[in-house]
């Protein structure tokens, strides 16, 4: 798994879909398009010092969008979770397609907060403002073959999902939002703009869309290969400054461990491994979590491709023209889309803005641990079954079957050996019902009000219910109680290969994340022969499996995310991961 | 006038009427390649020219492949082949598509210079009609009745034939529209057809496609003349992009073919031998391929307008045969109208039998329907009743 | 008529379920319900037809027309009450199972009743599909009904009800042979006594089958109105209209089948169904009820419209076969595969048509290995079965094996559980 930041697993990006022809087109974005935002982003700035209501402001833009002509309108919307409740109103404008039916749209979004820490605040104003104007310029035009929706979202992710989850139509619990009044086509792909800076250096590709989901390959090459050469911004995957474009400053800007001899920090390769390495980590940090890392990510749950276009902010030297121009080029190229994206452009790692590996390179690395541990869970069952007496012949083994637990043999001559599973399936059952009665409780609000008194109750709570899960085994068969450890930890390990291999499809990050956090504990785990050992390894074992109670912001936000944004990270996690390493707690516990 | 002049006034008449009959073909056989005005053995006898071209790709991002046809199209009109005698199939979405920043217009060159689709463009077979099987009907003559005469190929054994083929290929096939193929054994096929039936007197096959070598490489049929822009295992590019309309505007071996072109004009004697030597790699980044092995005129004697232009050589036909072959057309009427009398019953016919054959369109109607629907629950319950006997029957038996 | 209490118990639990919002998610789903089992299309030809509109001359309903008569008459359509039929047909498939056993096992099976009842209640594969309202609920429930009445020796409804069976689901009738077989012996595995003795007694049996299954043939073309039903419902397997994807193998061949090759293709693949039968037939005819076991299992895999409750029978009626299962050589590998395949086919059927980011081979692949795992199981069971009459041949330490094992086996069988798709199999050591 190390191995994946390497160069030569990587392959150049390349743009798949003939229809897109990406960069192909003169932009006509001029200096009076860049005034016209300058005097949008007073009227915004205005706003914010008058610190404007939500609606004030959903107002102030509806009603410039309809200065141009275009058919706009707001939307309200308010949240009820568990985690707080949460209101704003969307801007949104529909351009419609002047010379077809209308049946397809594109997006072009801003949200009022930019994702600048996940949206702690910083104001998305100019990318607003780009929004804006971009409305007043696209519109000139006669040759869109789809809709343009122009949306303004209220707070970071909450505006665009109400606004999205309206569109399509799906219902949810905790939302209540005003419907559309003006409908569209059926969304492809949509550009969501960030800019929170005052100029910038670099344009920055974010991706990563809810529960894992990315983007079509073939829409972020081209929005690269514009950007470089319509534009003449270079491009960033995320905001990632590639250490080797500031000679002298190399050492200084990348992560590179500042204990290594300056020889090797110098090393070309080993400078391309740090930079591909810090691309991959925040990949799979957004990817594994199943958080999007930006707004663009929700419209992923619509099987929309989208990417958040991030200005990342620096003194100079471009500024609006640079990204409107940008912009109108990859729209062009979006317009000229046939059909949705398609081939199997949708799973790649993405290890600098223009180099990437396929699937087929890094699956194996997580799919490879996870037949591992199917093999490690086939020999466990075997040794569960075989036990070497040598007193019985061998003959014999074919046939002589089951002795049952609660039953002597028939001949004694039979060896005894037999696998007891319906104890231990009750005991797996019983881990995963621990894991959703927790996650029932960790989503009701007079817990996570309480939380930092809570978990530790929680922790302990879970802790002790595993021992009485143990010693609620029936006692009898305790003395030759190695198949149940065995049995267990032969269940344990399948399971957990048949979770890894299967998300590694869905999203690999989470897969690998699994693979390196359940990998190596679950085969080591074997009970222990001292008793303070075993209490040793089950406290281990049961601080890896429920430890993340006690990181009260991050739970808290990963239930609101489920709860919201419909993100299955949490639940995932209550119910699937922490169930598999409770088990091996409680294959810790027996005697060996 | 006694007999003895009758008779030497009969006997000369026979003799020169059979002296006649036996010139014909005698004639035709030495003058088979002897124009008058040019030199022995090498000019061409056709009498008319006919082209078909095909542009067999659709979609706006193969916009190149609208302009090389219509550029085609534009040429061969220019130096005199009639819209009667053009058949154009063109997937025609580029003029009109709601991308094109220039409606109404397609243009083969970046600045925009010479609107190809104009206000005198004849598509003969437009959008889906551009397929495989109705490019092999025309070709061979197999069309229905119906078809209008604007969209058949109305050759004889003194047509010389131009055949232009873009889109995207490969090793032996042509692409139509994403959707199906044609592959060069069909083309070699409809040929020798269009040979044993006398469809042609000369073919000048171009094809302009990736690997379009391979597209006449299985033609085995007389008089056909063969180029194409690129080898196998060659991809042909295309030669610029106009920034404005955001695509290709057309390909490069099109295009340096086209240029040639516009430097001939109906009285041009430069021949083919003159425009294969225009042809560069450096220009068009492929190798184009010709085939003369089936030709049997030498290429530099065989002018660019034989297939290009239109000729206006007319020919004399005995006034017997022009008055023979009339007849049969004639008597067709009458033997179409005989075969409609019998028939005229059918259609009382088929109406009762479609009101019987049908009663449940007949339920259809409103003022039936209550009926149907009862006696649809009837129907059904009796199934039930029925279903629940022979259940209790068999209960019954087996108790 | 006494019941284990697990029955009701479980009964009560899944009309529980039925409330929840499950079964509208699923009605839907490919995997649970074929365009010949859909509860929906079901609804549409009942409405087609209550309005006087032949349902079989348009492209999209292939039910029999004994549904059709039922469904507008006596039985509801409407969600709520459908599920309360629905999961009643799931208890009578159940008692019919426990029938099979009792009549299999006898007296000394008692004690496990309970886990027999819950290994066909708590499969997952039939409860889903009971939940989606799939129609091969009922038709599973018939099979289970044929089976138990020809093993209590009742020829006459068996016969009447596998010819029902028949006329909704075609395929169905690959397992006359063994049930005539059945009626002709016991349910019990009789190396001694070979059927084949007394032949000619198979044909009355074979007469009255013949008798019911043209008086229900009369029986739907009188519901139906015409005779367009046959080839509406029964040509549907065999000519394959409707490609819409299934856990199956025959939808992915035939939609990338050049149109000239189909007719050759659908004449193997059907013929490849039948030539099972007379093999299975032979070499099982100590023990027919095994012999239409693994006809089942066949079913479950090559069937042309199969969902997943074809292969869910087959597990769960793997269960009255407790002789066989020490003779079982990869139980837990089988129980891996189905457990990994069952998660495969929904996450690979989003994956294509739900988030847009794989296409249709990922769902192929998906039912690829699920093909494998049942085939897995079905090669298992074809060798257990074997191993088992050759072991009763050399006459070796066979004494009692009925009774004695199945005493000893008691305390380890699982019931079904979550996520457990083998209960049978996967508990019990080589």
């Amino acid at each position: 798994m190390l191995l994946v930041p390497l160069p030569f697993l990587s392959q150049g990006t390349y743009i798949d879909e003939n229809a897109l022809q990406p960069g192909a087109v003169n932009t006509y974005w001029s200096w009076g398009d860049v005034h016209r935002a300058d005097r949008y982003l007073e009227g915004l700035e205005a706003l914010r010092d008058n610190n404007a209501s939500s609606n004030e402001r959903a107002d102030f833009i509806s009603k410039e969008f309809k200065r141009l002509g275009l058919d706009a309108s707001t939307q309200r919307y308010h949240y009820a979770a568990a985690t707080g409740a949460i209101d704003g109103v969307n801007a949104y404008a529909v351009l419609s397609s002047p010379r077809s039916s209308g049946s397809e749209a594109m997006v072009i979004s801003a949200s009022w907060l930019s994702r600048t820490g996940e949206g702690d605040g910083t104001l998305n104003l100019r990318g607003v403002s780009t929004v804006l104007s971009l409305a007043a310029f696209l519109k000139k035009y006669s040759l869109w073959a789809k809709d343009i929706v122009f949306v303004i979202g209220d707070g970071y992710l909450d505006g665009m999902h109400a606004w999205l989850s309206a569109y399509h139509g799906a219902p949810s619990s905790v939302l209540e939002a005003d419907s559309l009044e003006l409908p569209s086509g059926v969304i492809w792909t949509a550009l969501n703009i960030d800019y929170p800076g005052h100029s910038f250096s670099h344009l920055g590709i974010f991706f990563e869309g809810v529960n894992g989901r990315l983007p079509n390959q073939d829409l972020l090459n081209s929005f690269q290969h514009i950007s470089r050469y319509t534009g003449g911004v270079p491009v960033l995957v995320y905001d990632h400054l590639d250490p080797r474009d500031y000679p002298g400053r190399e050492v200084e800007m990348s992560n590179i461990p500042s204990w290594l001899p300056d020889f090797v920090k110098n090393m070309e390769d080993v400078q391309e491994y740090s930079y591909a390495a810090k691309n991959v980590l925040r990949h799979v940090g957004y990817q594994a979590r199943g958080m999007p890392s930006g707004v663009h990510g929700l419209f992923h749950q619509f099987r929309i491709d989208a990417i958040t276009i991030f200005a990342v902010p620096a003194p100079g030297p471009h500024g609006f023209h640079a990204i409107g121009r940008v912009v109108e080029s990859t729209l062009r190229t979006m317009n000229n889309l046939l059909e949705r994206l398609h081939a199997s452009f949708f799973f790649y790692l993405l290890k600098g803005p223009t180099t990437f590996m396929k699937i087929g390179t890094y699956l194996p690395s997580a799919v490879l641990i996870s037949v591992a541990l199917l093999f490690g869970g086939l020999g466990e069952w075997v040794n569960a079954g075989w036990v070497a007496r040598p007193a019985f012949p061998s003959d014999e083994k074919s046939k002589d079957i089951l002795a049952g637990p609660t039953q002597l043999p028939l001949k004694s001559r039979w060896t005894r050996r037999s696998r007891p599973v319906l104890p231990v399936l009750s005991i797996i059952c019983f881990t995963h019902a621990t894991g959703l009665l927790l996650f029932f409780l960790l989503t009701k609000s007079w817990v996570l009000d309480h939380l930092p008194v809570m978990s530790p109750i929680l922790f302990l709570l879970v802790s002790l219910l595993a021992p009485a899960a143990f010693f609620s085994l029936p006692s009898q068969t305790l003395p030759p109680s190695q198949p149940f450890s065995t049995i267990l930890k032969s269940f344990t390990l399948c399971l957990a290969s048949t979770v890894i291999s299967i998300i590694s499809v869905l999203n690999f990050s989470l897969a690998a994340t699994l693979a390196v956090l359940l990998g190596v504990p679950l085969s080591m785990v074997a009970p222990s022969p001292r008793v303070f050992g075993r209490i040793g390894n089950y406290i281990g074992y049961i601080t890896l499996g429920f430890g993340w109670l006690f990181f009260i912001p991050q739970v808290q936000k990963a239930v609101w995310a489920w709860e919201v944004l419909g993100i299955w990270f949490a639940p995932f996690v209550c119910l699937v991961y922490a169930p598999l390493v409770m088990q091996a707690a409680i294959v810790c516990l027996f005697t060996s | 006038m006694n007999i003895r002049h009758f008779l030497v006034l009969l006997v000369l008449w026979l003799t020169s009427s059979t002296i006649a009959i036996q010139d014909d073909p005698v004639e035709g056989f030495f003058n088979r390649y002897a124009e008058p005005g040019l030199p022995g053995n090498s000019a061409s006898v056709h009498t008319n020219n006919w082209a078909v071209l095909v542009c067999a790709s659709r979609y706006w991002f193969n916009y190149r492949h609208m302009a090389n046809a219509l550029g085609m199209y534009r040429t061969v009109k220019r130096l005199g082949i009639p819209d009667s005698n053009i058949i154009l199939m063109l997937a025609d979405d580029a003029a009109c598509n709601s991308r094109n920043k220039f409606p109404g217009s397609v243009y083969a060159n970046s600045g925009r210079n010479l609107d190809l689709y104009g206000e005198n463009i004849e598509v003969d077979y437009r959008g889906y009609e551009v397929t495989v099987e109705n490019f092999i009907r025309v070709l061979t003559g197999r069309v229905p009745p119906s078809l209008p005469r604007s969209k058949r190929l109305l050759t004889d054994d003194r047509s010389n034939i131009f055949v232009y083929m873009t889109g995207h290929g490969g090793n032996e096939f042509l692409k139509f529209q994403d959707n199906e193929e044609i592959s060069a054994f069909d083309i070699a096929d409809a040929f020798e057809q269009m040979w044993q039936k006398k469809r042609y007197n000369e073919i000048l096959f171009m094809a302009d496609t990736c690997q379009a070598n391979t597209m006449f490489s299985k033609f085995y049929s007389p008089n056909i003349l063969a180029t194409g822009s690129s080898e196998l295992g060659e991809n042909s590019y295309s030669h610029e992009n106009d920034a404005d309309i955001g695509v290709a505007v057309i390909d490069s071996f099109t295009h340096y073919v086209l240029q040639f072109m516009e430097g001939i004009n109906k009285t041009s004697q430069l021949s083919m031998r003159d425009l294969f030597n225009s042809y560069s790699f450096d220009k068009i980044h492929s190798h184009p391929g010709v085939r003369s092995d089936l030709f049997n005129r030498p290429l530099d004697k065989t002018l660019i307008t034989d297939f290009f232009g239109g000729v206006a050589h007319a020919e004399v036909i005995p006034e017997s045969i022009s008055r023979a072959s009339p007849s049969p057309s004639s008597e067709s009427p009458e033997d179409i109208f005989q075969e409609e009398t019998p028939s005229n019953p059918s259609p009382i016919l088929s109406t009762n039998t479609t009101s019987a054959m049908h009663p449940l369109l007949h339920d259809l109607s409103t003022s039936k329907l209550s009926r149907g629907t009862f006696w649809r629950e009837a129907q059904s319950w009796l199934s039930v009743v029925l279903l629940a006997l022979l259940a209790g029957l068999v209960g019954f038996r087996s108790r | 008529m006494r019941v284990p209490l697990t029955l009701p118990a479980l009964v009560v639990v899944r009309l529980l379920l039925a409330l929840s919002p499950l079964p509208a998610l699923l009605k839907w789903d490919h995997q649970l319900s074929s365009p010949l089992t859909s509860f929906v299309k079901l609804q549409e030809g009942v409405h087609l037809y209550k309005n006087g509109i032949d349902p079989y001359q348009g492209g999209s309903f292939y039910h029999s027309p004994i549904y059709l008569s039922l469904f507008s008459t006596i039985l509801p359509t409407s969600p709520l009450p459908s599920l309360v039929l629905w999961t009643a047909v799931d208890a009578l498939a159940a008692y019919a199972l426990l029938c099979i056993w009792r009549a299999r096992v006898g007296e000394k099976g008692r004690s496990r009743e309970g886990l027999v009842v819950a290994a066909y209640l708590l499969n997952p594969y039939l409860f889903l599909s009971n939940l989606a309202l799939s129609t091969a609920s009922i038709e599973n429930m018939l099979m289970l009904w044929v089976l138990a009445f020809a093993s209590s020796h009742n020829p006459s409804p068996s016969l009447l009800t596998l010819s029902l069976l028949t006329t909704l689901s075609l395929p169905s009738i690959l397992l006359l042979p063994p049930l005539i077989m059945l009626l002709l012996s016991s349910p019990l595995s009789k190396l001694k006594n070979p059927v084949w003795k007394d032949i000619r007694r198979a044909l009355p049996l074979l007469a009255e089958f013949i008798v019911y299954e043209v008086a229900l043939c009369l029986v739907c073309t009188l519901g139906s109105g015409g005779w367009q039903w046959v080839g509406r419902c029964w040509g549907v397997g065999l000519t394959l209209p409707d490609l819409t994807p299934n856990p199956g193998l025959w939808w992915y061949f035939f939609t990338e089948m050049f149109d000239h090759f189909r007719p050759f293709f659908l004449m193997v693949f059907s013929v490849h169904l039948v030539i099972y039968v007379i093999p299975i037939c032979l070499k099982f005819q100590h023990d027919p009820l095994y012999a239409s076991f693994l006809l089942l299992g066949i079913l479950g895999i090559f069937k042309p419209y199969p969902t997943l409750a074809d292969p869910g029978l087959f597990l769960s009626f793997g269960v009255v076969f407790c002789e066989v299962w020490a003779y079982l050589r990869h139980p837990f590998p089988t129980f891996l595969l189905h457990l990994h395949s069952s998660l495969l086919l929904p996450l690979f059927h989003h994956l294509w048509l739900g988030d847009g980011t794989g296409n249709a081979n990922f769902f192929y692949a998906s039912t690829l290995v699920f093909g494998l795992a049942g085939a897995g199981g079905l090669i298992d069971a074809v060798w257990a079965g074997l191993r088992c009459g050759v072991g009763d041949v050399n006459g070796k330490v066979r004494e009692g094996m009925g009774v004695g094992r199945e005493g000893r086996e008691m305390g380890e069988v699982g019931g079904g559980r979550e996520g457990e798709m083998e209960v049978d199999w996967e508990v019990i050591q080589e």
